[in-house]
């Protein structure tokens, strides 16, 4: 079953077109690493999933009913931009009017629950709007849980997080995907930390779903590649460019060959014309390095 | 297999928006802050104009003195009695020329209201608790109902506090208690038919709010607009020698403004960006 089915969905802010006709499909209990430039539609598209903006056109139906649906709606856990929170109530406060907003009865053993998750117990007397950008952050996320969502939508969660802060995040994310079967969509610029969690990806790309794909599908269609130094970078570089049909300098000052399965057939092409390698290793572009490359050839 | 929610029927999800408000509403220190000024400042103006009735000031470029003039009594304050013309005229603050009476009365209090109103409501667009609250509410009347009932119970509580702080106010300066024209029957239907009058106005001010969203001022100007043009009834709807007929009367318009209004607000709020 799919959590989220969006179809031709578009969004008109008067002449301006946020959405032009993008699908989505997102199956239950996955992590969704949706991905896109800035003023691509990824926030427009979870706003419309949250209700908080209404679609020009389309359908979007969770878990199989329509989006509007009171019953489906109260399952949902939300963190856009930054926590709705009151600044001067504290972070306990804001999670008992959170706790009464979904109805919960005997909601402290619950929210003590899920600040323990995020690491915030010790932080639930503290006034909201002293806490730190990542502990707002994690707050959001702790309020997010509340009343055991069936599905998640966090847009840059891990913003202003440290590194701790990241792993903890993860941990909660792959907790409630893996064991309770809550399915996330997730925004973020940080691939990276993307990477590591996500079962699914979406690119979207001015409206559009440029391509959906899971994490598997992704792993297959991320190139390998040899990364080389040599003694004479220049010649190297001109050598097997003229060779192989893709060869890039990194930033790490690495020439990058792509598209080749051996390092022994890179090294002997280089010494069969004097070039000596000084160190080689191979390695596969991660999601960073498929995003931008499909960024890249949406250009073209 | 399409999954099972539980059923989150109107009673419930209502439930938990007036649970949600009623918290707010009780720990902003802004309510009772308000409600302590609503206490305080009948007893302010009864002593304050007391101490000034019957003072002359003299213009001193035309030399025309003016009297100011002060209540005759405590229930001035409160309203006046249908059928007294200049009294009603004062109350309404129509032709009142320079009496302190004709302003400072309960009436404006429908003023501060709006001011109530419209923090409460920006307050949830500009924390980003709306979104909170919408992202779980698909149906934006739950909203809108239980604000409509949350703000009309502030807003009741700021009548009976003014009303309570006139009797302090008028023990306290010595002004009559003298009931001329209406009974003390009469004055409980009137207070009554105001607490019940906040119904009217309460819709119209939520309304400007959400059509303003986190814009407080905005909210604000738009209120005391509309709400200007309806301030002349007060008077007449809520005398002195009000009866059960004024009461049902102001019940009428507030289940009236209360449903259309909210209708509107409702609208509003499906088909505008709530952040």
């Amino acid at each position: 079953m799919n959590a989220i089915e969006i179809k031709n969905l578009t969004k008109n802010f008067g002449p301006k077109q946020a959405l032009a006709g993008l699908n989505m499909t997102v199956p239950a209990g996955a992590i969704y690493g949706f991905i896109g430039e800035n003023g691509s539609g990824k926030s427009t598209t979870e706003k419309i999933i949250c209700g908080l903006i209404h679609e020009s056109g389309g359908s979007v139906r969770l878990f199989g009913r329509d989006y509007t649906d009171a019953d489906v709606r109260a399952k949902i856990g939300v963190l856009i931009e930054a926590p709705g929170c009151f600044p001067n109530y504290s972070v306990w406060n804001n999670m008992k009017l959170q706790a009464a907003n979904l109805g919960m009865k005997n909601a402290e053993p619950e929210i003590v629950k899920v600040l323990k998750m995020v690491r915030m117990e010790g932080a639930a007397s503290n006034k909201y709007k002293n806490c730190s950008l990542g502990m707002k952050q994690r707050i959001g996320i702790a309020m997010a849980l509340l009343g055991n969502p069936d599905l998640l939508v966090l847009d840059e969660p891990i913003n202003g997080l440290d590194a701790d802060g990241m792993r903890i995040m993860r941990e909660v994310l792959c907790d409630l995907a893996q064991n309770h079967g809550v399915t996330i969509v997730i925004s973020s610029h940080i691939l990276g930390e993307l990477e590591k969690i996500a079962t699914h990806y979406g690119i979207v790309r001015g409206g559009k779903m440029l391509c959906e794909m899971t994490a598997d599908e992704l792993e297959a269609s991320c190139r390998t590649y040899v990364a080389l130094k040599a003694k004479d970078m220049n010649r190297a570089k001109f050598i097997l460019g003229s060779r192989y049909s893709r060869v890039e300098e990194d930033e790490a000052g690495y020439i990058r060959v792509y598209d080749i399965t051996t390092p022994e057939e890179t090294v002997t092409c280089l010494y069969e014309n004097g070039i000596l390698v000084s160190e080689i290793k191979t390695d596969k572009i991660g999601l960073e390095e498929y995003y931008i490359d499909l960024m890249k050839e949406g250009r073209k | 297999m399409e999954k099972k929610f539980e059923r989150n029927t109107f009673g419930k999800r209502l439930g938990s928006m007036l649970k949600v408000d009623f918290r707010r509403m009780f720990t902003m220190p802004l309510v009772y802050i308000i409600v302590a000024a609503c206490l305080v400042i009948p007893v302010v103006i009864l002593i304050m104009t007391t101490m000034m009735d019957g003072t002359v000031s003299v213009d001193p470029q035309t030399g025309a003195e003016t009297v100011v003039e002060g209540f005759d009594n405590v229930w001035q304050i409160i309203g006046s009695v249908s059928g007294g013309s200049s009294e009603s005229a004062d109350a309404s603050g129509m032709g009142a020329g320079m009496s302190l009476t004709s302003m400072a009365n309960i009436n404006m209090l429908y003023f501060g209201i709006a001011a109530l109103v419209c923090i409460f409501v920006a307050e949830d667009f500009r924390s980003g608790y709306a979104k909170n609250l919408f992202t779980i509410r698909a149906k934006k009347s739950d909203y809108v109902i239980s604000k409509t009932i949350v703000c009309s119970f502030g807003a009741a509580l700021m009548i009976l506090a003014f009303f309570i702080g006139s009797l302090l106010g008028g023990a306290i300066s010595g002004l009559s208690f003298e009931m001329v024209g209406f009974g003390v029957g009469n004055l409980i239907m009137s207070v009554l038919a105001k607490v019940i009058l906040v119904s009217v106005f309460v819709p119209i001010y939520l309304i400007m709010s959400v059509v303003a969203k986190q814009k407080l001022w905005l909210s604000l100007v738009l209120s005391f607009m509309v709400g200007m043009f309806l301030f002349m009834m007060i008077p007449m709807l809520t005398p002195l020698n009000a009866t059960i007929m004024n009461v049902l009367l102001c019940l009428a318009g507030g289940v009236l403004f209360g449903a259309g209004l909210g209708a509107i607000s409702n609208i509003v709020l499906k088909k505008t960006s709530l952040v």
